[in-house]
């Protein structure tokens, strides 16, 4: 099986890579407000674009906006 | 306490690479699933083969099964993808041109692979037959894919990477990666090569390739399309989105160690075998757990089944993939897999998970975005894709008993020796008995075909009705308060 | 933009704001703080984060600048803790991540030696295998089990032992162990590699530590939202009904302020215009929204359901109730009661002895099969479980505390679960105890005296009852207008009552019949009185009637079922003691009637010299040296003055059946607390000996401790329901 010589440390490597990427994730914030993210795709607008009407779109709730826009990657 | 929006000038999505890759979808569904239907009865009536080298089961088998995994689901994931990541990151598409380029390079591999492997040029690994130059083709678009899909996400508005994004992308960073290892090949002429490997460490990496592929291509991938489609036609939250990341991490766990179970009784140790034997049923948990994620995000709305055919498409998908992703872990068992191995047992678990889930998710995604692409929120006739999914559950349902009926009956006739330990039946015996089951086989093939038929109908009638609208970036995601600083 | 390190952040909350506009403003006054680097107010969330050079400005300057602008601010404290716990909780859930996800691949590589027949897997792809096993094991080390290596190095540097020291010492014997194998198999430390067991191991143990820190953190917040609960801004109405915006900080008595719909009640108070429900359930535990009309008093705290009202302020800031909960609810969290001391004297000498036997073990099996040695000290480390110790005993009080919390009973003591638990007698005051707080005079009779009105005297009487917080008093407020008399040397008299000499020199008192009076007898009435008395002559009694809690009855019932004696005592006349005895089904000699705050005290320390244990149910301030006394004492949670209060506990609810839930919850609480010690033991008896005789494979010990700490903290999560 020496084929296991490739692969076994390929797959290391990509266990290493994939702690990397859970770092990133973690660190930009991924996992805090979660339950909120969830629904967010059903509170964007519409998803026609309807002459550009922008009225149809709903209404953020308020302890949304406090939330600042700006993140780092 | 009223606030007012005040939406500022903003971009609009880049849809046009959606629109061709969702058509694209469409028709190279028809195709491949028309070779599947002429294959199929290849195996029923050899005759058919006609003795013409092109149309010979050999030559079109792994046609059939590039044109359904790779162009029909190819380009529904590379569609679905870039719908999805532009609006879940409200931002434009990154480098458009570059899209296109991913477009247009993915149905020249396709055109190749039409033209290549009815000639009969092939390398002769499953779902990686394709020569070494389509290959190297491949690798290129694949990495304008992954330039435009995560360049998106970098510029992206929203804090957040929807779950879908998560999915999409551990697809595509897999796939490259199999495709790269796997496809490792010396050519020796134009459309002739050898792979790296040899022998029964050819056979480990090609099942390592073959069932990652399964694992990221046909359900990373698609579980990406499921968390977002299912939720926008249900127009409810994903059932507990904590439990679709979690669903996320888990299975990337646990995917990459499975492979060796398609290898089972053969030059392999027993003790890798073994390996592959565990870890596929260590694989039944977080993929149940994402199915039930999925089915239960209708939980309290029920009653939207009975009106919504695209629903109906969307969760009878993930019963299949339950299905198939228990049916699995047990073929992958030692003792089940003595008597499916090679049989067409296997063909009926490929079908479950392909007809059922791909098939079904793919459709029902296609139903939901075709319209978007044409300025509509509706299919041209609702009743027709009423009629495709009662059409295609139907198929699926004759096709998947026919080959388990046919599997176990093969794998019993095929052990059953007599006490002076001669073998009881002949193979051609077996394939005899088989007969029947292949006539129900091609009759549910083709029940599920027609059911395209229908689709392309449609599809058709919808584009005609329709032009396609830009859609508005939203870009006041929070509200403006006048005065106050965000 | 980050800032160089020097400049230093802070984050206040505001108060006042009533536009958006204000925030700009605010971040005009701040700007010009000389020192102020940057600004940034939300209006939406109150607060103002503010960068700022330490060497030009402080953060009282910041304050003031923002009074000077007509607001409030005061630091936000839960700006720190919350990024504490962010810190915390990112950290947490890195552990255990790395940990559980190099576990899994460690065990796909050490899958094949466990399945694999002997001779069947090659000596080098077995190198490769362990190889990939010790690269994998190098995160779990560094990452996941820092917090043991740390845990028992700042234990041993004090000379003490925690249990972190057998789980570091397990943990890098294993490693040791395992990569002397790998590097050089067959030799000193044998053939076998335990990664997997190593990884696994952390990975369940941070797993529990993960869903404890979610627990704790979940109380954290709880607390914090209750802090907060009071809005940023109210509404008062100047004396000339304009409406100013001011912060609940600058409230004081008499204000009139505006609650909207939504908003909690910013001060405790009665309600002047509108009729609205109220939310009290973190005052009382009580769901149910409470109706409240005109002249219903009203909690700060609460909040406002149905429709914006008008209430007048009766006590502000300090002196809520809800202050007075909040106080309750910190101090609870941070006791060592004594239940976790006399555990932790048992950790200790445990913990030695599994190290003294995992050194023994070793010594011995290196003579024995050397090669076993290492793993059987790695299993004897690792099996032992001293969680039920340290683990499930805090964290069953804990969850009994909040359990009790949510059903009225706030504790101020952790030890009160097991007084509660152990009461054989309690003691029951009787006014504002058994019956209800508020009581109304009835009848006003005149005894003696025409040259006064009736009315001046009702007026004088409550202006002597002004400053005393007894009952009666308190009645007399309600009953009557005080009239504006300076009183000179007012005191009180506990047990007998209030005296005043007033401006024409007459000495007043109100009180007991026989104490004003100074007779001999005093007729008595049916019903609680007290009598007013000028220069000793008996002028005015006021009777007044009084309920007993709807509840009592059945709560002294349920205790008496229970096991538990309960005694009346009460300062009334033993005819009045004797009626309310007999309404609540006491035996007759079941009640003690014309108790002296002294007489009451004598009689708790004789049931203690008789060797019970006593329990007193009183009145917070009225009855303190008794409650004191007490083996464990609960207060009534009426009154504003239940800040004062030392009693063990508070009855927040009022209502005399949560008493009986409470002492269930405590029961249950220490009976699961002794569960969990016997399994402990159970468990370390039956593990140890099997890990020393090396029958129990590392795995199978990591396996074993892991889901031992498990089930004890499932078990003590029971409480939480």
């Amino acid at each position: 099986m020496d084929i296991l010589y490739l692969l076994i440390p390929l797959s290391t490597l990509l266990v290493l890579a994939i702690l990397g990427v859970f770092a990133w994730a973690l660190n930009g914030g991924q996992f805090e407000e979660i339950e909120r993210e969830g629904e967010r795709i059903l509170t964007e607008a519409p998803d026609i674009g309807s002459n550009l009407d922008f009225d149809q779109a709903q209404i953020a709730t308020p302890e949304e906006e406090s939330r600042p826009e700006q993140f780092r990657l | 306490m009223a606030q007012s929006i005040t939406p500022q000038q903003g971009g609009v999505y880049e849809d046009g690479t959606v629109r061709l890759f969702t058509l694209a979808a469409v028709l190279w569904g028809v195709v491949g699933m028309a070779v599947g239907v002429l294959i199929a009865a290849q195996l029923t009536w050899p005759e058919l083969n006609f003795g013409i080298p092109w149309l010979s089961y050999g030559r079109l088998r792994p046609l059939h099964t590039n044109a359904v995994i790779f162009a029909f689901g190819g380009c529904a994931l590379m569609g679905s993808s870039f719908y999805v990541v532009q609006r879940t990151s409200q931002v434009r598409l990154f480098m458009p041109k570059l899209a296109a380029f991913v477009f247009w390079g993915w149905q020249l591999v396709i055109l190749a692979a039409a033209i290549s492997l009815p000639m009969g040029y092939t390398q002769g690994k499953e779902y990686a037959e394709l020569e070494w130059p389509i290959d190297v083709l491949i690798t290129l678009v694949w990495v304008a894919y992954a330039v435009v899909f995560f360049g998106t996400i970098g510029i992206r508005k929203v804090r957040h990477i929807y779950v879908a994004n998560w999915f999409y992308g551990a697809f595509i960073l897999t796939v490259a990666l199999l495709h790269i290892v796997n496809s490792a090949a010396i050519p020796v002429s134009a459309f002739k090569s050898y792979s790296a490997y040899a022998g029964v460490q050819d056979a480990m990496v090609q099942w390592w390739y073959g069932h990652n592929a399964v694992g990221f291509f046909l359900t990373a991938g698609f579980l990406g399309m499921m968390y977002y489609f299912i939720p926008k036609q249900a127009e409810r939250p994903i059932y507990s989105y904590r439990l679709s990341i979690v669903h996320f991490w888990a299975l990337i766990f646990t995917y990459m160690w499975a492979g060796p179970h398609h290898l089972h009784y053969t030059a392999l140790p027993d003790w890798a075998q073994s390996i592959g034997m565990i870890f596929s049923l260590v694989l039944l948990a977080p993929s149940w757990g994402g199915m039930i994620n999925g089915v239960m995000t209708l939980s309290g709305a029920w009653h939207k089944l009975r009106d919504d055919p695209i629903l109906k498409f969307l969760i009878v998908a993930l019963s299949f993939y339950g299905m198939a992703t228990f049916e699995g872990p047990m073929m992958s068992i030692k003792t089940v897999n003595a008597l499916s191995h090679y049989t067409d047992w296997t063909v009926g678990h490929v079908h479950a998970g392909a007809l059922g889930w791909v098939g079904l998710m793919t459709i029902g995604t296609l139903y939901y975005m075709v319209p978007r692409m044409y300025g509509q929120t509706r299919m041209y006739s609702v009743k027709a894709i009423e009629l495709h999914f009662w059409i295609s559950t139907l198929g699926i349902v004759l096709y998947i008993a026919a080959m388990w009926m046919a599997g176990v009956m093969q794998g019993l006739m095929w052990r059953a020796v007599n006490t002076d330990g001669t073998l009881v039946y002949s193979f051609v015996e077996s394939v005899k008995a088989t007969f029947p089951f292949y006539v129900i086989r091609l009759a549910g093939g083709l029940l599920y075909l027609s059911g395209m038929g229908v689709m392309v109908w449609n599809v058709v009638k919808t584009a005609q009705a329709g032009q396609y609208q830009p859609l508005r970036i939203p870009t006041a995601q929070n509200v403006v308060i006048a005065g106050a600083h965000a | 933009m980050k800032f160089a390190a020097e400049f230093a952040e802070s984050s206040l909350r505001v108060g006042g704001m009533h536009c958006a506009a204000c925030a700009g403003l605010i971040e005009q006054a701040l700007l010009r703080v000389p020192g102020v680097k940057r600004a940034r107010v939300s209006a939406a969330a109150q607060c103002a984060t503010v960068h700022w050079d330490p060497r030009l400005t402080r953060p009282s300057v910041l304050v003031k600048a923002i009074e000077q602008a007509g607001y409030d601010a005061v630091p936000d404290t839960a700006a720190a803790a919350r990024a504490m716990r962010k810190r915390e909780a990112r950290l947490a859930l890195w552990r255990v991540f790395v940990a559980a996800f190099c576990a899994m691949q460690i065990m796909m590589l050490a899958t094949p030696s466990y399945v694999s027949a002997p001779g069947e897997l090659a000596p080098d792809l077995k190198q490769l295998l362990d190889w990939g096993g010790w690269l994998l094991s190098l995160p779990v080390l560094w990452f996941s089990a820092a917090p043991f290596f740390s845990g028992a190095w700042r234990a041993l540097r004090q000379r003490q032992i925690g249990m972190d020291v057998p789980v570091a010492l397990g943990v890098a014997v294993a490693f040791i162990g395992s990569s002397g194998a790998t590097f050089d198999p067959g030799g000193l430390f044998g053939d076998e590699v335990y990664f997997d067991s190593l990884a696994m191991f952390v990975s369940f143990l941070l797993g529990g530590r993960f869903l404890e820190m979610r627990a704790r953190h979940q109380a954290e917040v709880a607390l914090e939202d209750a802090s907060q609960r009071l809005p940023n801004t109210v509404w008062r109405l100047a004396p000339d009904g304009q409406a100013e915006a001011v912060s609940p900080a600058r409230l004081r008595v008499g204000d009139r302020v505006r609650i909207p719909v939504g908003q909690a009640f910013a001060a405790d108070g009665v309600l002047l215009e509108g009729t609205t429900q109220a939310d009290e359930s973190m005052l009382t535990g009580e769901s149910h929204p409470i109706a409240k009309r005109c002249g219903d008093s009203v909690s700060a705290g609460s909040l406002n359901l149905q429709s914006p009202v008008l209430m007048r302020v009766d006590g502000a800031g300090a002196d809520t109730r809800y202050e007075a909960i909040l106080a309750l609810m910190r101090s609870a969290r941070t006791q060592r009661p004594a239940l976790l001391a006399s555990a932790d004297q048992w950790a200790a000498p445990f913990l030695w002895t599994v190290l003294l036997l995992a050194a023994a073990a070793g010594a011995v099996w290196s003579v024995i099969d050397p090669a076993r040695a290492v793993w059987v000290v790695v299993s004897v480390l690792i099996v032992t479980c001293p969680c039920a110790l340290s683990l499930a005993a805090p964290s069953a009080l804990l969850a009994a505390t909040g359990a009790m919390g949510r059903r009225g009973v706030l504790l101020r003591r952790l030890d009160a679960i097991q007084g509660l638990a152990r009461m054989q007698l309690l003691f029951v005051d009787k006014t504002g105890t058994l019956t209800e707080g508020r009581m109304r005079c009835v009848a006003v009779q005149r005894v003696a005296g025409d040259d006064h009105a009736t009315e001046a005297l009702q007026g004088l009487a409550a202006s002597l009852a002004a400053c005393s917080n007894h009952p009666l008093s308190v009645a007399l407020r309600d009953s009557f207008a005080a009239s504006d008399i300076v009183w000179e040397g007012l005191r009180e008299l506990p047990g007998q009552g209030l005296e005043g000499i007033d401006q024409a020199g007459r000495r007043w008192r109100l009180g007991s019949a026989a104490w004003v009076s100074e007779a001999q007898t005093a007729e008595s009435v049916p019903g609680v009185q007290t009598c007013l008395a000028c220069e000793g002559i008996l002028l005015l009694r006021f009777v007044f009637d009084e309920r007993l809690r709807s509840d009592a009855a059945g709560a002294v019932r349920a205790l008496q079922a229970d096991g538990v004696r309960v005694h009346l005592l009460s300062g009334d006349a033993p005819e009045r003691a004797a009626q309310i005895a007999a309404q609540l089904g006491l035996a007759p000699t079941g009640f003690s009637g014309g108790m002296t705050p002294a007489n009451k005290l004598a009689a708790l320390r004789s049931a203690q010299q008789r060797g019970e244990f006593v329990a007193m149910l009183g009145d917070g301030i009225n009855d303190a040296p008794v409650l004191a006394q007490a083996d464990v004492s609960l207060a009534m949670g009426e009154g504003a003055l239940v800040a004062r209060t030392q009693a063990d506990g508070v009855l927040v609810s009022n209502r005399l059946g949560d008493v009986v839930r409470a002492r269930a919850l405590a029961k249950k609480a220490l009976s699961i607390v002794r569960q969990n010690l016997l399994w402990a033991a159970a468990y370390n008896a039956s593990c140890v000996p099997l890990a020393l005789m090396g029958w129990l494979p590392p795995w199978a010990a990591g396996l074993g401790m892991a889901s031992s700490s498990l089930f004890v903290v499932l078990n003590s999560l029971r409480l939480a329901r």
